[in-house]
């Protein structure tokens, strides 16, 4: 047995133990906790949208002899007839290495890809010239600020693409919150929905910004304001300012879809508004539920490694706010 | 004579709308009939309401046996002491003494259970009928209370453990284990093993007040249980939010970052 | 079991993202070299359960035959527990097969593609490698 196993990677070599290593890892998000083991729990059903958008290797995850998924019913309700979209959600890959169109960047790792833009047309990011050259700059010299690697809280919308699964609560209440929680570093989005006004002076910037929403029809519509300049869409260190504003639209299509579109505006890096847009499915896994994230807890060659003066950087002078 | 018929009828017509508003009204199973316990604000699946911004003694997070409106919160035992083993009350001892550079919290490591819940940070605490999520402002920790008969995971070690939660009439118990032995309950090097277990009791006891009362387990490094008893205390501010607390502790120290704690009631009247 | 290895192989070859900043991600490409496969049998010498890589440390022989402590990376904690490990897995003590990519610097780092324990059990390691730019090759 041991000796068929260990062919089967040394001898297809390459392909084989790559191959075998993106399964597992793509299956990490799909399997169901430990204490099902005993049950006869179903298989997850196949996942659209998981996992990167790169190199062809996307889409129809379809695994042997598993059952399709029923057809998705109509948008589910709350009791006051707004959309109920609780439950565990995974968003569509593509835009987490890059989240612009992109050639291959071997020495940063990041793949050739489509990213997630969808204007403009060309899915790049329509930065200013200076822009640019900061963006290719920051990617290669300065990988260290990312401020995921420093366990911040995420910026939106990168936030929503998060690789893990995140869970939608809505809780009862006259704020109408709907709050998302990802296992990927416990980040959180409180978003209320009752059309208040945003309170936050300008001078105020979270990681995060600050998340006020309405309901327009079965949309819900988020602006995001008061975000600081800390953090980036991907690993390819696309950037913004602390002047970015996002408007967000989640739009349920049926009970198991919600269609993502985001518009950001910064016109201190950027020439236009651009979009992103990409597909959050309902993760199937039976009784997926997040688990703790501890954030780099006890792994060194991050934490203490890679800190920012040890690394050069001037923490005195880090991005303005 | 006009006011007196006017007080008449006003109290015929108070008489008269209770009557009808209480044949409408279920009547919750609670001791409002006593007239002692304080009938909360409830949910359509008739749980008491704690939905909310909540916040803990913040002096606990400095010293657990730090006193609070004059008292211990340590009501057992009633000499509101932490009833260490004696190995493990000199480890505590060693634990002061170099608390700045052993405090977990220093290092931005998560706070653990009970302490995230009296960090001088606020938390809002999420519920629907089968889940509870409490939001911590300090580092947006994620406490998550599955609320659905669901057993604890095996095996495995968490900084803030394994939570699970029920309902004992209108009291909200959350049983929580598979905790590491990582955390303290204070900057005080009060500390525990991975033996610890929680068991906390959430009450709604006011418009503005949840009672909230832990007992803690650990026969590793304590003789006894203890239990730990406080308020926390709504902010009921219109628009009071969550900000962010987000401690980095070797980029900046172990201080708030930018844009924390800012009220903006202050920062709009400059 | 849940699933039979096969269904594990074919389902899911997308190219999953990695719960992981540029940074830890960074590692690999940096780090390790996919075309230098290794494979080292040993007693473990420590376990740690963590974000963003796990970390197992073994005393093996390498291919020159010297017994050294080889440092395994392998996957964040929660993929790995959902994947059938516990905090028991692997201890202290125990002899495990590690297979996986070498470091380029020639250190006794590997970055771990699975793993086996002497019961015949395998455990998937939920390696960054799939991720990083060796994929680039595919």
């Amino acid at each position: 047995m041991r000796n068929r196993f260990f062919t089967y990677f040394t001898g297809s070599a390459f392909m084989g133990s790559m191959l075998a290593a993106a399964a597992a890892f793509t299956v990490f998000w799909m399997s169901s906790p430990p204490e099902l083991r005993a049950q006869d729990a179903p298989p997850a059903a196949p996942q659209g949208g998981g996992g990167g958008g790169r190199g062809g290797g996307k889409g129809g995850a379809k695994g042997g002899g598993r059952a399709p998924a029923p057809p998705a019913g109509p948008v589910r309700r709350l009791a006051n007839g707004k959309p109920n979209i609780q439950g565990y959600w995974k968003a569509g890959g593509g835009g987490l290495f890059s989240i612009e169109a992109t050639d291959a960047r071997k020495q940063i790792g990041v793949n050739a890809g489509k990213g997630i833009i969808t204007d403009p047309a060309d899915g790049k990011i329509p930065y200013q010239p200076w822009a640019r050259e900061k963006e290719l700059d920051l990617s290669e010299n300065h990988t260290i600020e990312e401020s995921d690697a420093h366990c911040y809280t995420s910026g939106i919308p990168h936030m929503v693409e998060a690789q893990s699964s995140f869970q939608i609560l809505q809780p009862e209440g006259s704020a109408g919150y709907v709050v998302m929680i990802w296992e990927y570093m416990h980040n959180y989005r409180i978003i209320p929905t009752d059309n208040r006004p945003h309170v936050l002076p300008a001078s105020v910037h979270l990681f995060a910004g600050d998340p006020k929403g309405h309901w327009e029809g079965d949309t819900l519509v988020v602006d995001d304001t008061n975000q600081n300049a800390r953090t980036w869409y991907d690993i390819a260190a696309n950037f913004h300012s602390d002047q970015i504003h996002v408007v967000e639209r989640f739009t349920p299509a049926d009970e198991n879809r919600i269609a993502y579109e985001a518009t950001i505006e910064d016109p201190k890096v950027y020439t236009q508004p651009w979009k992103v847009a990409f597909n959050i499915t309902r993760d199937m896994t039976p009784n997926y539920r997040n688990m703790e994230f501890s954030c780099w807890e006890g792994e060194h060659d991050v934490t203490e490694k890679y800190t920012l003066p040890s690394q050069g950087v001037d923490t005195k002078n880090l991005p303005k706010k | 004579m006009r006011r007196q018929s006017k007080s008449f009828f006003a109290g015929a017509l108070a008489i008269g709308t209770g009557l009808i508003l209480s044949l409408c009204a279920p009547q919750p199973a609670s001791a409002q009939a006593k007239g002692k316990a304080y009938d909360p604000p409830r949910l359509s699946d008739g749980k008491p309401d704690m939905n909310g911004i909540w916040n803990g003694p913040s002096a606990l997070n400095a010293d657990i046996t730090a006193k609070v409106n004059g008292k211990s919160v340590i009501v057992e035992p009633a000499d509101g002491k932490l009833p260490y083993l004696p190995a493990a009350a000199a480890q505590q001892k060693k634990n002061l003494a170099a608390a700045k550079q052993l405090d977990p919290m220093n290092h931005c490591f998560m706070p653990g259970v009970p302490r995230v819940m009296y960090v001088p940070d606020p938390f809002m605490i999420v519920q629907t009928p089968d889940f509870v999520a409490v939001l911590s402002q300090f580092m947006h920790e994620v406490r998550n209370i599955p609320v659905d008969g669901s057993k604890h995971l095996e095996n495995i070690d968490l900084w803030q453990g394994d939570s699970r939660g029920s309902w004992d009439g209108d009291t909200f118990v959350v049983d929580t284990n598979d905790f590491n032995d990582k955390t303290w309950f204070d900057a005080a090097g009060n500390f525990h093993s991975d033996q610890l277990h929680v068991v906390e009791r959430f009450t709604r006891s006011g418009p503005t007040t949840l009672n909230y009362e832990a007992t803690i387990s650990d026969p590793m490094t304590f003789s006894k249980d203890w239990k730990i008893r406080f308020p926390l205390t709504m902010n009921a501010a219109k628009d009071a939010q969550i900000l962010e607390n987000e401690c980095n502790y070797k980029q900046e120290g172990p201080t708030v970052t930018e844009g924390t704690r800012a009220d903006p009631h202050r920062e709009a009247k400059k | 079991m849940r699933m039979s290895k096969l269904t594990l192989w074919a389902a899911g070859i997308s190219f999953a993202a990695v719960a992981l900043p540029a940074l830890a991600h960074h590692s690999f490409a940096a780090e390790y070299d996919s075309d230098k496969r290794i494979t080292i049998t040993g007693k473990v010498l420590t376990v740690e359960l963590v974000n963003p890589h796990s970390w197992i440390h073994v005393e093996a022989a390498g291919p020159d035959g010297k017994m050294q402590d080889w440092a395994c990376e392998f996957g964040p904690p929660n993929g790995l527990y959902r994947n059938g490990w516990n905090k028991t897995s692997v201890k202290i003590g125990d002899t495990i097969t590690v297979a996986g990519s070498l470091a380029k610097n020639g250190s006794p780092t590997i970055n771990a593609n699975n793993i086996q324990t002497a019961d015949g059990k395998r455990l998937f390691a939920g390696s960054s490698e799939g991720n990083a730019a060796g994929a680039g090759k595919q």
